[in-house]
């Protein structure tokens, strides 16, 4: 072949790049202009919001954006976030690692056997609408007050969405693909090593990223009345308190957690699975 | 030719029969009719046909991918129930892992076989021959979507040789490319086939298409279909001499010989393209 850039992207030949705006230039601009979209959003709401404060003019129902951001910065000082968002994310990912210990194997296992899927999809069909919120009360007698009853609760948001996900993934396995191993004499166990599980893996992924979303926000009315720690349990303290700027500064962490951890789970499929070109998921 | 009647069967198809029944309805469809050719050693035969006409049908059952409903196929005397690695099969879609670099996917077969022992200097050795031998050298760790059409399809083809198959069959191999990208395959596929060397060390190739001249410019032998159910028409012996270049598509008995065939499908593609059934 001749040296022409199959992927179509433009590498001028001799490596001549135009001297402005130049590549990192570009970038940072790009940057800037993309936080001034997200700031300027923020900005319209932040405005309104202290607007309606001023209206209610009660703090205790709705107090200023400013008390709220005052009241994030003295528990950051005070060191009481930490403490509630460790023993939070420890929650997560407990829960997190659990399902997707048990919920990819299980998933795998409907999907490339029948009888397995017969057997055991009628139960999570039952299960799966009933909102992890439900079990809850039963929780409470059977586990009590701790760490076990919001890590189950968790577990359980996000089992489902993973194995179904890992089901549909490995159901969707283009048959060609399997077909082409077959033919070349490659036996089941490095089929579905080599060529199940890297095809299955996008849809694992977004299973990942819908379960990890249902069990943080699971997370959060467990701990309401579950559990004597957490990001849940602080709302509910402050509540009681009615500390409203304390209430307000856990609920925007509860956000800004959930949305990092997404994005470190995107992240991962972009690392770990760069052929995949679009991310669709089913549930 | 040499002697191409007088040695025993490489791929023997003897009364082949395919029945499939739509599930829905219950009615019984025959695809294939009792189909009976010999495939020899060292060999390049193309099957052409009308769309539907059961070709790939035909290349499966050698594939060992599909059953005949009736009738044996047999390879060297023993009949095929499986896929095996002594049969490469290139796909019309390439069917190329997208998640493994080019190298990864020509290396698959000779790393992951169930009978393959081979270390992995000598794997490399090999995998590398490949890659020069279709030309793909300096691709090596690009994934199949960096590729273009006829880059695929060289790392199909290679993948399917690298695993050292006796018997090569390609199913539509060049439909998905454009026109010259396909005659410089075509020329390309003769030249790595072996078209100077002897009889006895060429793969024995089976190679569907529905482009005449493919067939022609291709081939020792073109067997023509027929459609509903699909029958071997006629079996067509192409005395043109190798090595073939672009040239002799010009040459008369070329066109002759297209027109020969054309003429013995063309009602059956005029029904299959203007009224189906």
């Amino acid at each position: 072949m001749t040296a022409r850039d199959e992927n179509g992207a433009a590498v001028a030949p001799g490596g001549a790049t135009p001297y402005w705006p130049t590549p990192l230039a570009a970038r940072i601009y790009a940057s800037i202009g993309g936080l001034f979209v997200y700031v300027r959003a923020m900005a319209v709401f932040l405005v309104i919001w202290h607007l309606v404060s001023l209206w209610i003019g009660n703090p205790i129902l709705l107090p200023s954006p400013i008390a709220a951001a005052e009241a994030l910065v003295d528990l950051t000082r005070q060191g009481e976030v930490f403490s509630n968002v460790v023993a939070s994310l420890t929650r997560l990912g407990t829960s997190f690692a659990l399902a997707i210990l048990l919920g990819v194997p299980l998933g795998f296992a409907m999907g490339l056997s029948r009888n397995v899927f017969a057997m055991v999809d009628p139960l999570i069909e039952l299960l799966r609408p009933i909102s992890g919120i439900a079990w809850i009360p039963l929780g409470m007698f059977i586990l009590g007050v701790g760490e076990a009853l919001p890590t189950a609760i968790m577990f359980y948001g996000a089992f489902f969405p993973i194995v179904i996900n890992t089901v549909v993934g490995v159901r969707s396995v283009n048959p060609g693909l399997v077909q082409a191993a077959r033919v070349l004499g490659v036996g089941r166990a490095h089929i579905v090593r080599h060529v199940i599980w890297p095809a299955a893996l996008p849809n694992i992924l977004v299973g990942a990223r819908l379960g990890a979303g249902a069990g943080w926000m699971a997370m959060v009315a467990a701990e309401l009345i579950g559990a004597p720690s957490g990001l849940g349990f602080a709302v509910e303290w402050y509540r009681e308190l009615l500390m409203t700027p304390s209430v307000l500064a856990f609920v925007f962490l509860i956000g800004l957690l959930g949305y990092l951890f997404d994005r470190l789970l995107r992240w991962l499929q972009r690392v770990l699975t760069p052929w995949a070109q679009t991310q669709g998921g089913a549930l | 030719m040499e002697a191409l009647d007088q040695a025993a069967p490489k791929i023997r198809l003897d009364g082949i029969s395919k029945e499939y029944i739509v599930p829905r309805t219950g009615q019984r469809t025959l695809a294939i009719a009792d189909v009976s050719l010999d495939i020899v050693q060292g060999e390049f035969l193309c099957i052409v046909g009308p769309s539907g006409c059961g070709k790939s049908t035909i290349l499966n059952m050698i594939a060992g991918l599909a059953e005949p409903s009736a009738g044996t196929v047999a390879m060297d005397g023993a009949p095929i129930r499986a896929p095996g690695s002594e049969r490469g099969v290139v796909f019309q879609d390439y069917a190329l892992f997208p998640w493994k670099t080019v190298r990864e996917n020509i290396e698959f077969g000779p790393r992951f076989r169930s009978d393959a022992r081979l270390g992995a200097a000598e794997r490399d050795k090999l995998v590398r021959h490949y890659i020069d031998l279709v030309s793909l050298t300096g691709a090596e760790h690009k994934y199949p979507h960096e590729l273009s059409g006829g880059m695929r399809q060289r790392c199909a083809f290679a993948r399917a040789l690298a695993n050292e198959p006796e018997v090569l069959l390609m199913d539509e191999p060049f439909a998905a490319l454009d026109a010259q990208t396909r005659l410089i395959l075509q020329e390309e596929l003769l030249r790595i086939w072996g078209e100077d060397l002897p009889r006895a060390e060429r793969k024995t190739v089976i190679f569907i298409t529905h482009g005449i001249d493919e067939a022609v410019f291709l081939a020792d032998r073109v067997a023509v279909m027929s459609n509903h159910p699909g029958r071997i028409k006629t079996v067509m012996d192409i005395d043109l001499p190798r090595p073939r270049r672009e040239s002799l598509r010009a040459t008369s008995e070329f066109q002759t010989l297209a027109d020969e065939i054309w003429q013995l499908i063309r009602r059956e593609a005029y029904e299959a393209t203007i009224d189906r059934r």
